[in-house]
């Protein structure tokens, strides 16, 4: 158990983490903590697009997360089967970043990481004209959104999107994919 | 043609399109769990009525301050669905976004390159104020 929670409030203090989540996200989850987020960075004075940018990639990142995530939890009353996992978003080096952690099957994983890895390469144009191209183009098999979520953190992320992932068994993974406003 | 009407949530905006007048509202924010579901009424709706062809100009007054990926997706293929129903009324969209708001700007651009043959004019509005 967590016995020191002042170590915790500390630690998170100076490690600039301005809101940490962990367990099952729904979409009341996603609206009411974007919603908090929102006002939290309206009160730290932030510029409204470093907001709105912010906001973009949580949003993306906890939908990946809802429709992806391999650990999930059947609960009726916020509509049916909702995925696991956790977020974090802070400020590190002049930038704020979202992260977000979840369990994931394999395959999955490497579809996730072959895509991250393109998008790795490529410039804000290059990005624009992919982003657009997709747009067009009917969704992909076995995509619940557009097939643009990562597209999209991409073109608003200051920096290239970072996975890493840990093995936890042979048909799960645990990804945690970060970016960098 | 009834008139369609839904009232926004925390996720989805307000949407009304009144035969009538003419007018077509979206305004709101856009980031439901489901675009496909959310915007299958929408469609249906649309599919329905933009063959009727009309007599006087249908205007489609958007504002939405943010918008995720899957809904981008959905209202490219609103314009594309009005693109197709040029030859039966002429059509008119607004796209208006806050002076401060850039990506609501950008994403209006990227738009009007993607609807090409659509009336698709880029409404600034004043900043926003105390009074919405």
């Amino acid at each position: 158990m967590l016995t020191d929670l002042y170590e915790l409030y500390k630690q998170m203090l100076n490690e600039k983490i301005i809101f940490c989540f962990s367990g099952p996200v729904s979409q009341h989850v996603v609206e009411g903590i974007g919603a908090t987020l929102k006002l939290k960075m309206e009160i730290d004075d932030n510029d409204i697009n470093t907001i709105q940018r912010v906001f973009s990639i949580f949003v993306e990142q906890m939908q990946n997360l809802m429709n992806y995530s391999a650990e999930r939890v059947s609960q009726e009353r916020e509509g049916g089967d909702l995925g696991i996992g956790l977020f974090v978003v802070g400020f590190k080096d002049g930038h704020f970043y979202v992260r977000c952690g979840n369990k994931i099957k394999n395959d999955k994983l490497s579809v996730i990481r072959a895509q991250v890895d393109e998008l790795r390469t490529l410039n804000a144009d290059e990005l624009k004209t992919l982003y657009r191209r997709r747009r067009k183009e009917p969704s992909p098999e076995g995509s619940k959104g557009g097939g643009l979520g990562f597209i999209e953190m991409a073109r608003k992320a200051s920096q290239p999107i970072e996975i890493d992932y840990t093995t936890v068994d042979e048909t799960i993974s645990f990804l945690s994919v970060t970016v960098y406003i | 043609m009834d008139i369609l009407c839904i009232q926004a949530t925390k996720s989805t905006p307000y949407v009304c399109f009144d035969p009538t007048s003419g007018t077509f509202t979206i305004k709101g924010e856009c980031y439901p769990e489901n675009a496909a579901a959310f915007f299958t009424p929408i469609f249906a709706w649309l599919d329905a009525f933009l063959p009727l062809g009309q007599p006087k100009t249908l205007v489609f007054d958007i504002e939405l301050l943010y918008f995720n990926s899957s809904s981008s997706k959905a209202l490219l293929n609103l314009f594309s669905l009005l693109e197709r129903h040029l030859g039966c009324s002429d059509i008119n969209v607004n796209w208006r976004y806050h002076a401060d708001n850039e990506t609501a700007l950008e994403c209006g651009e990227e738009f009007k390159e993607d609807a090409p043959n659509l009336a698709f004019n880029l409404v600034e509005l004043e900043q926003t104020g105390s009074n919405g």
